[in-house]
């Protein structure tokens, strides 16, 4: 036990005391059914530390990744793939292709700051604002956070009724559905169980891989599409602003930061993990990238139809497939989309309930029973039960939510960014961790390039004829 | 105190406790958590500059996205 003890706090050593000034050591602290869980999981971590060999880092990578690989699937939610499927329908894989993957890269370069954050200070980025700047910007980054993510929510629901549809799935059937698998999911009260339940879950959003692979893919234009971006077809458009945006939205936005820091100190990760927590938030961006082009491809054969994303509710894409993939393959695509919106929902409504957790000083965590953390699951379950009520009102504007949605994503995006960035460069809790020189301009190119996207956006309503001016039609 | 005394765990394991001594860091504990809070930052004015900066420009983006569904709804 001594040399176990010792060599923990060895690996303390260089990071910040977080703790300092209260207990000096863990006998003067209330031990949680939260602790002794987490203790669990990095125990297995610690154990496989100590053999060397390939298959002992084969099998620390499968204890360590989890929150990069969900936040990014999760991400490749409802809204983002219907998105994607626009896009492809409508403007081509010439310039779009490679755009996401750039997008994608900017989603690596600001999670992986998170990943930082959480391993260093074990605290999630909710608790870190009010803690670090106070309650009255603490309480502008959570209205923001509590507005996007309920939105979102709501679209999220309005991708499980489309891709159910598909099926002749009634919406209110579907909706109690999505619920009822939410509520399962949280049942473990195990961080762990529920990780890697929503990974197996999160592995079908590679459903839109083999529906590509069915439109029989013309390689060599996709191959060219990524090595030479050509420009846009028909210029800048206020349509063409909006699906730019729309694209955006789908892989940067404000929930994501929430949930993967929050998801680490939850998941008990500490500084020497930092590399897996990289390679996990990289393994996940690339995972999602390639169900993104794959989505894009998949929808590409209609961009001579003019598809647009105007009929959620028949599940129109699925429907304009079949005569492309066939039954089977417009079936998967339909399934992609519940996934998508499936998968979203949990991580989503989780990253709410971290955040309440967090400032609200109530106990958050899902390694909690029910009764130890009731207002953590009920947040959690009162907003998605909200949002899912939300999407069966007869009548309510879809398409609409689902676009305003990634739009406001981005532009909460820039606000969002300046707290990591000042928590990242924060020496005091972050110690020798803070970023690099490099890592800082990255950021900042990151928040140049979504302010400029949210200018454009602004332009293009405003005073459209602008557009003319620089290009557009 | 309450809360904390009945988030404890009724009756934890001896193996339990050891795990948890030997396996978490110190500011793992979610006690450790609760008790303690980073130490608020004195922002400077250049920060405070650029925190209101963008607060208006979020609102404003806010106000044209209203704006186009208003216009798109008529």
């Amino acid at each position: 036990m001594s040399e176990r003890t010792t060599t923990v706090r060895n690996e303390t050593k260089s990071q910040p005391d977080l703790t300092k000034g209260g207990t000096s050591s863990v006998g003067d602290v209330v031990i949680t059914h939260e602790d002794i869980d987490r203790a669990h999981d990095r125990e297995r971590v610690w154990n496989t530390r100590q053999h060397p060999g390939l298959g002992s880092r084969l099998r620390l990578l499968w204890l360590l990744i989890g929150p990069g690989v969900l936040v990014m699937l999760g991400e490749n939610d409802g809204p983002s793939m219907l998105s994607y499927a626009a896009t492809g329908a409508r403007f081509g894989i010439g310039f779009f292709l490679p755009f996401v993957v750039l997008t994608f890269l900017l989603a690596c370069i600001v999670q992986e700051m998170t990943v930082r954050l959480g391993a260093a200070t074990h605290r999630g980025h909710a608790e870190l604002i009010f803690d670090r700047f106070g309650p009255f910007w603490g309480w502008f980054s959570m209205i923001d956070l509590a507005l996007g993510n309920f939105l979102t929510l709501v679209t999220e629901f309005i991708a499980v009724r489309a891709g159910l549809g598909f099926f002749g799935i009634p919406p209110a059937i579907a909706v109690l559905g999505a619920l009822l698998v939410l509520f399962v999911a949280l049942m473990t009260h195990r961080y762990w169980t529920w990780e890697r339940i929503t990974l197996g879950a999160a592995a079908f959003n590679l459903l839109f891989v083999p529906v590509a692979l069915l439109t029989g893919p013309h390689w060599e234009s996709i191959g060219r599409a990524l090595l030479l971006w050509r420009p846009l077809p028909g210029g800048i458009t206020g349509d063409m602003v909006l699906i730019l945006l729309a694209n955006i939205g789908a892989t940067v936005t404000p929930w994501m930061l929430f949930f993967q820091q929050s998801a680490i100190a939850d998941k008990g990760l500490t500084t020497r993990d930092i590399r897996y927590g990289r390679f996990d938030t990289v393994l996940g961006a690339a995972l999602a990238t390639l169900a993104a082009l794959a989505t894009m491809v998949a929808t590409a054969p209609l961009f001579t139809r003019h598809m647009s994303a105007a009929n959620f509710e028949a599940a129109e894409f699925a429907q304009a497939l079949l005569p492309i993939v066939g039954h089977w393959g417009a079936a998967l695509f339909a399934l992609g989309i519940f996934e998508a919106g499936m998968v979203a929902a949990v991580t989503i409504s989780i990253s709410s309930a971290y955040a309440f957790g967090e400032v609200a000083r109530r106990p958050h965590s899902l390694n909690l029973p029910f009764r130890q953390g009731k207002s953590f699951y009920l947040v959690l379950l009162l907003e998605a039960g909200a949002a899912g009520a939300l999407v069966l009102i007869p009548g309510i504007p879809l398409v609409y939510i689902v676009l305003v949605v990634n739009v406001i994503a981005v532009l909460a995006m820039p606000p969002a960014l300046l707290f990591l960035y000042m928590l990242v460069n924060d020496r005091e809790i972050m110690g020798d961790l803070v970023s690099p020189w490099w890592a800082n301009a990255l950021t900042l190119a990151v928040v140049f390039v979504l302010i400029s996207a949210g200018v454009l956006f602004g332009v293009s309503v405003i005073a459209p004829n602008v557009l003319a001016g620089i290009g557009g039609r | 105190m309450e809360e904390r005394l009945e988030r404890a765990t009724r009756s934890p394991k001896p193996d339990d406790l050891t795990t948890v001594i030997t396996s978490l860091e110190p500011d793992q504990l979610s006690t450790a958590k609760a008790q303690y809070q980073c130490p608020r930052r004195r922002l400077t004015t250049m920060e405070v500059v650029l925190f209101w900066s963008l607060r208006i420009y979020l609102i404003f983006m806010v106000g044209v996205v209203v704006f186009q569904i208003w216009e798109n709804v008529h």
